[in-house]
């Protein structure tokens, strides 16, 4: 079994259940796109309540959050313990869809799209989440800061490192944190966008989770955020590196491998996560069977499989044909799957034609109906006894079983939404069997998306076309709803098949699913949507990250430095200016380049660091800059740092040294200034 | 002589429609036309499969015009469509059978229904057509 399936298997088992726990209608796993929706609402208006409250300056900023949480916990406390949890539960939802859609296979050959923009959502998700958590500036923030600068700092985008915006609580500037309050605005509204685009091609795509699910849902939020409502850690404090800090798991799983394995590894990791879930939709293509065909004889627009297709890949155009109706169904080929939904659909799609050929306003081009009804006649000729059986089934249906398999004749489709209800009909008015069983792929979730809703809502007369009334629903059968063995026991004994020639009154629905007592579907609620806020509430800060035993320290090296230039200004001759090109003509001769800076770092007489550094600008006429940081252990040390800067061949420019008390936790930072040398603090 | 003769009065103003009502009677008449005792009850269960799908398409197109415009009887209108093509599935049971058949019968409701329904119901949607604007 490949991944694929296995993962398949594993979501269908749980999807199973939780129809059967809570019906359809309210099982979350059948939803998930829409409870992704559900959260970014919670998130857009709790959102909105603490910008009243912030204070987007980065001085003010903790106190503020502080005083929202503590000051008003009933509103500004729970405000934003919804914003933190509901994020959460977005990530955990949008991951599960992810698995979810690629286990169905849903993103391969013509649903690329859909996936494609799946990803921008998942990347602007994260971009808001993190640029969030910073606006708290505690040491959560900072470790966010740190980390990101050292991440961004491993792309050659930036002249001089953004590290630096973060070495010490005095060089810290507001700048980067105004930065980051604008794009925690505007990433989540880019993010509602991608969102909508990311639907675009789905026909009445879900953005509602049903009301009942959605009330529970925000009603566990809230339980959570009462019980364990969101806070701020420690004040971050840039003159040290906290050891233990929390980590909000969903958001900031990189961050521990930024420090474990460096910027560039994480890049590449990142980098080509992305490059293969882009190309998990061509990996391997799949293939496309032929879209469906209108029978411009056979369609007057009535609409019918427009309303009806999952995908939009049907649209009513104006008429091309010599009939005078007014419009005609077309087929976007880009965009049809071969479902067959839209033949379900058609009113024409009726097996009581002509005995030889006919065919509906649309069909399938490698499943024409006429030949299913051949093949239905064909195989139901050899069944025989009392309890002869017709299974519709889909395709995707996997393995039947051997109740289905007995005494049966079994016709396939892409999917059961294909099966024009007349064809039900069919097989009672023509007595091809004593019982009719629809089987779809997995229980109460349609590979094609709407086919088994569909075909239920026909049945049932909700939704054109009909089945008659006059078809005893007795003889049928859902195959995930039923007790199929009596089921078949069931149809001896019935009285025998007669279908009314009276008015039969409107058709009714098939016996829904057997569900389980409220009780125990109850209780399942609540253990579900308890482990969800179990889940969120623990991931959100748990397990806490050490990134320092309790014993080190910090030592960073931050150095921006323009040495001298290599050459000396000399003054031109009047010759010498004279063979100058005259827009070139300059009285003194300046050479831009300057020398590199060497460094080295010692600590209790053992090089820490050594190390070249190249002059930023084309022309290597900037500031060289060195960003490094060490981890040491803490107490009384020697160190010595040297740095040779005038393009001597040995021996150095600038020595400062010491003998210094580095206490746990401290981060020790050197610096370098043209004026003073050295300092450190 | 033919079953069902079209009449101005039967138009109800949706082009789509009318044109629609026009060839399904053309269709009834033609069957009506070969209802002889000895015909061949297959050609006529032929005929009245297409005349069954054609009516269904029918419906679907007038359905869809209805609910565009928020015809408010459309609940009523496409009910006693449903009707009419459980009737037309009986009487291809009728024809099938040989002992029951009996052509005279079988066009007189062929004929009874689609009176009916254009006097009733499609006068109706006509009316409200016309007093809507």
């Amino acid at each position: 079994m490949s991944p694929r399936q296995w993962l398949r298997a594993v979501f269908s088992a749980l999807e199973a259940l939780c129809s059967r726990a809570f019906t359809p209608a309210w099982n979350p796993l059948l939803q998930l796109g829409a409870i992704g929706w559900f959260f970014y609402w919670i998130v857009a208006v709790s959102g909105v309540y603490l910008y009243v409250f912030f204070d987007t300056g980065i001085t003010r900023a903790y106190d503020t959050v502080e005083a929202l949480t503590h000051a008003q916990p009933w509103a500004g406390g729970i405000m934003r313990s919804l914003h933190r949890y509901a994020s959460d539960g977005l990530v955990l939802v949008a991951l599960t869809h992810l698995l979810r859609e690629f286990a169905l296979d849903q993103m391969r050959g013509k649903q690329w799209f859909s996936w494609i923009t799946g990803l921008p959502v998942l990347m602007l998700i994260y971009l808001s989440g993190i640029t969030g958590y910073w606006l708290v500036w505690d040491v959560m923030a900072q470790h966010i800061a740190v980390t990101s600068a050292e991440l961004l700092d491993a792309l050659p985008l930036f002249g001089e490192p953004i590290s630096r915006n973060f070495v010490s609580e005095s060089s810290l500037s507001g700048r980067f944190f105004t930065l980051m309050s604008f794009i925690h605005i505007a990433a989540p509204l880019l993010l509602l966008l991608f969102m909508w685009i990311h639907i675009n091609r789905l026909t009445a795509a879900r953005i509602q989770p049903a009301r009942g699910l959605s009330l529970l849902v925000l009603a566990s939020l809230l339980g959570l955020s009462i019980v364990l409502p969101a806070l701020s850690q420690a004040r971050a404090n840039l003159d040290t590196v906290p050891a233990t800090i929390g980590l909000d798991w969903f958001y900031l799983n990189i961050y521990p491998l930024v420090q474990q394995w460096g910027g560039v590894t994480v890049w590449k990791l990142l980098g080509g996560t992305l490059l293969l879930l882009g190309l998990l939709p061509w990996l391997p293509r799949k293939s496309i069977p032929p879209v469906a065909k209108v029978s411009l004889l056979n369609c007057n627009g009535c609409g019918r499989c427009v309303t009806d297709c999952p995908y939009g890949a049907l649209s009513l155009e104006p008429r091309s044909d010599w009939q005078s109706y007014e419009s005609e169904a077309v087929v976007n080929a880009d965009r049809c799957l071969s479902c067959g939904l839209c033949v379900g659909a058609c009113p024409t799609a009726t097996p009581f034609r002509s005995a030889s050929v006919f065919s509906a306003g649309i069909e399938l081009p490698q499943l024409p109906l006429v030949e299913l009804r051949e093949q239905l006649r064909k195989s139901c000729a050899s069944l025989a006894g009392e309890d002869r059986l017709v299974v519709f089934a889909c395709e995707h249906a996997g393995n039947l079983g051997t109740e289905l398999r007995r005494n049966s004749a079994v016709a396939e489709m892409p999917c059961i939404g294909m099966l024009p209800p007349s064809f039900i009909d069919f097989v009672f008015a023509r007595r091809l069997a004593d019982g009719v069983v629809i089987a779809g792929c997995t229980a109460n979730s349609c590979y094609h998306r709407f086919g088994q809703r569909w075909t239920e809502e026909r049945i049932a007369g909700q939704r054109d076309p009909w089945l008659r009334a006059r078809v005893p629903r007795e003889r049928m059968a859902l195959s995930w709803a039923a007790d199929l063995g009596a089921f078949r026991r069931g149809l001896a004994s019935l009285p025998p098949l007669r279908l009314s020639k009276s008015d039969a009154g409107k058709p009714g629905p098939l016996p829904s699913g057997r569900l389980w007592p409220v009780p125990v579907r109850v209780a399942g609620m609540a253990l579900l949507l308890g482990l969800f806020a179990g889940v969120t509430a623990v991931f959100a800060t748990q397990p806490s990250w050490r990134q320092l035993a309790p014993d080190e320290a910090v030592v960073r090296l931050a150095i921006r430095h323009a040495t001298a230039t290599k050459i000396e200004c000399k003054p031109l001759t009047p010759q010498q200016m004279n063979d100058l090109k005259p827009n070139m003509r300059r009285p003194v001769d300046c050479p831009r380049e300057r020398w590199p800076v060497y460094v080295e770092l010692e600590r209790d007489g053992k090089l820490l660091y050594q190390g070249t550094h190249r002059p930023s600008g084309l022309w290597d006429d900037g500031a060289a800059t060195v960003f490094r940081t060490f981890r040491i252990p803490a107490g009384r040390q020697a160190i010595v740092v040297r740095m040779r800067d005038s393009g001597r061949e040995s021996g150095f420019d600038r020595v400062r040294s010491g003998t210094i008390d580095i206490a746990p936790g401290q981060n020790f930072v050197i610096e370098f200034h043209s004026g003073e040398g050295f300092t450190w603090h | 002589m033919s079953l069902i003769v079209w009449r101005e009065d039967f138009t109800i103003g949706l082009p789509d429609v009318d044109l629609e009502h026009r060839e399904l009677i053309k269709m009834i008449n033609t069957l009506h036309g070969s209802l002889k005792p000895d015909a061949d009850a297959a050609r006529i269960v032929e005929a009245l499969g297409e005349i069954h799908a054609r009516i269904a398409a029918h419906f679907a197109l007038e359905e869809r015009e209805m609910r565009r415009l928020n015809y408010a009887s459309t609940a009523e209108h496409k009910d006693d469509h449903e009707r009419l093509l459980d009737d037309i599935l009986d009487i291809m049971d009728t024809v099938e059978s040989p002992a029951d058949y009996d052509a005279e019968a079988l066009g007189r409701r062929l004929s009874n229904w689609f009176s009916e329904h254009f006097r009733t119901f499609d006068a109706r949607l006509h009316r409200w057509l016309v007093n809507r604007h």
